[in-house]
């Protein structure tokens, strides 16, 4: 049973004529990680906006089509979005980094001790432990981007949306957060994220959709991101179009990996 | 491009948050129309050296300059007659109603007359292919989009020094297109271009010098594609070679070539030495 199902969802910002989203159909199961790839206005923030109940609920606008989504039950966690403005996401209740990532498990209700594992846990899953003493508003922006995650998967969530959640980390930060993905997926979450971090999708995501003009255009395991048409989207891996642009021919190679072993053949 | 052409020095400079070290006793220099990526792992310092330059914090020892100003003793304002700086969440600084008069806020602030800054704005939208936009509110617009339009604002103050941290997050591969060509035209122009940046693949497009930052020192000094096709080196220094220069490395190619073009060119040339692969 898919976790969140969007059926042929459209949907419209306040006062704008072009809808965001057009006709948009999709269902994340349990445990599987959903790549949204596409080019600025291609509707990816949008879809999880929407995916999340914040659109059309908080931002306004309108929608159109069936959106639904399958929780856990009461009190668990339900869907936790990662937008891509970290700074615009703390509480402005805490006044340490633990006190903040504690704020959603407490809003759930839960007893104290099982809020205490669940924030240790998740401060250790993003390696910032030692920063659980500080103040947030003193954070970098790859501080911070980490210490929203935290807070968001303290929570436990069903559903998972990230909208480019590697987008202020460094590498080291980058290659966590994709670990931290694969390792929520294998314990059921549901997880869509909508990333320009093409090269990291041969590694994370189970499934990629690609976006254009709010529309998904294709559907397909990342492979996808190696196809002539994404390729001219500009939406393949870096080695898939670098092999394309040196005419080595099709079918291109996803990886430094994949390159490797045809080269070497 | 540049009003006028001045070296970006610093020499010797530390500087702490409180009882927290962000830089110690870090020295460089960067010529008119040097292009220098800043490197290093989150909270290295990289964002402190940034506001240095724009005399938003000044050094506890040691000196910053551009050209003949010492940054001490001048308010960020007095500096942007020679700095142009976007800060890592560009978007979120627009507030004018249009595009173009975000773009025209920092030429009006130097006082220029209405031509020039006419001329500015018109150029620096150019630079970004903004022009269609001109006329559109910036919250309309996506925040890449808005990203741009800061750049665009920094350009238009034909500044002789311009930092930049992460101007690429968000981008997707034709915006990142359009950064790299404006910096590559305002460096050809004669200005000091320094990025602070976690995107190696795009610093490799357009960066030739790399100053990496590790724990407030600078660690590495030297080209940028000596660092890229390293791993030795990329690894203690937290980095990871983008995908381009992997490839370069993991298929030995001849002159281990980092922008993707490059690699591209030499993997057909080596490939149609040795037949089909």
């Amino acid at each position: 049973m898919a976790r969140l199902t969007l059926e042929r969802v459209s949907f419209w910002y306040p006062a704008m004529g072009r809808p965001a989203l057009r006709d948009v159909s999709l269902a994340a199961a349990p445990g599987e990680v959903i790549a949204l790839v596409g080019n600025v206005g291609a509707g990816a923030s949008t879809l999880l906006l929407v995916a999340a109940d914040l659109a059309p609920r908080v931002v306004g606008g309108k929608i159109e089509g069936r959106v639904n989504f399958r929780g856990r039950g009461k009190g668990e966690g339900g869907r936790g979005i990662v937008l891509p403005t970290p700074w615009t996401q703390l509480s402005g209740m805490a006044f340490t980094v633990w006190d903040e990532v504690a704020f959603g498990p407490a809003n759930l209700g839960w007893p104290r001790e099982r809020i205490a594992g669940a924030v240790d846990r998740s401060l250790a899953a993003l390696d910032i432990g030692a920063l659980a003493a500080r103040d947030p508003a003193t954070l970098s922006g790859g501080e911070l981007q980490r210490v929203v995650i935290a807070g968001i998967i303290a929570m436990e969530p069903a559903l998972l949306l990230l909208d480019e959640p590697t987008a202020e980390l460094d590498p080291e930060g980058a290659g966590l957060v994709w670990r931290l993905v694969r390792a929520l997926a294998g314990d059921g979450c549901s997880i869509v994220v909508a990333t320009s971090d093409l090269d990291a999708l041969p590694e994370v995501a189970d499934r990629v959709v690609w976006m254009e003009d709010g529309v998904v255009r294709r559907i397909g395991a990342p492979a996808l991101l190696a196809e002539e048409s994404v390729c001219e989207a500009g939406l393949a891996t870096t080695v898939a179009d670098v092999w394309r642009t040196a005419r080595l021919g099709a079918p291109y190679p996803l990886t430094v990996a994949q390159a490797e072993r045809r080269w070497r053949q | 491009m540049a009003a006028v052409n001045a070296e970006l020095r610093f020499e010797h400079v530390s500087f702490s948050y409180g009882t927290v070290p962000a830089l110690r006793d870090v020295s460089f220099s960067l010529a008119p129309g040097e292009r220098a990526a800043l490197l290093g792992r989150n909270g290295a310092g990289k964002s402190t050296v940034l506001r240095l330059v724009t005399g938003l914090v000044h050094p506890a020892e040691g000196t910053v300059s551009v050209g003949d100003w010492d940054t001490r003793g001048r308010a960020p304002e007095s500096l942007a007659r020679r700095v142009g700086s976007v800060f890592q969440h560009a978007d979120q600084q627009l507030f004018a109603r249009s595009l173009r008069d975000d773009v025209a806020f920092g030429p009006r602030a130097l006082g220029l007359a209405a031509a020039e800054i006419a001329r500015r704005v018109d150029t620096a939208l150019a630079a970004l292919e903004l022009t269609a936009h001109a006329a559109e509110h910036p919250y309309d617009l996506p925040p890449a989009f808005r990203k741009l339009a800061a750049l665009a604002g920094a350009l238009a103050l034909e500044p002789a020094v311009l930092v930049l941290d992460e101007p690429t997050a968000g981008l997707d591969r034709p915006l990142r297109a359009r950064v790299a060509r404006a910096l590559a035209d305002s460096a050809a122009a004669g200005v000091v271009v320094l990025v602070a940046t976690h995107d190696l693949a795009f610093a490799a497009e357009v960066l030739e010098r790399s100053l990496v930052l590790d724990r407030g020192r600078v660690a590495w000094d030297a080209p940028l594609a000596a660092l890229l096709t390293s791993s030795e080196r990329l690894a203690p220094l937290g980095l990871a070679p983008p995908a381009g220069a992997a490839l370069s490395a993991a298929l030995d190619l001849p002159g281990r070539p980092v922008r993707e073009r490059d690699v591209a060119h030499a993997l057909a040339r080596v490939a149609a030495a040795r037949g089909p692969v």
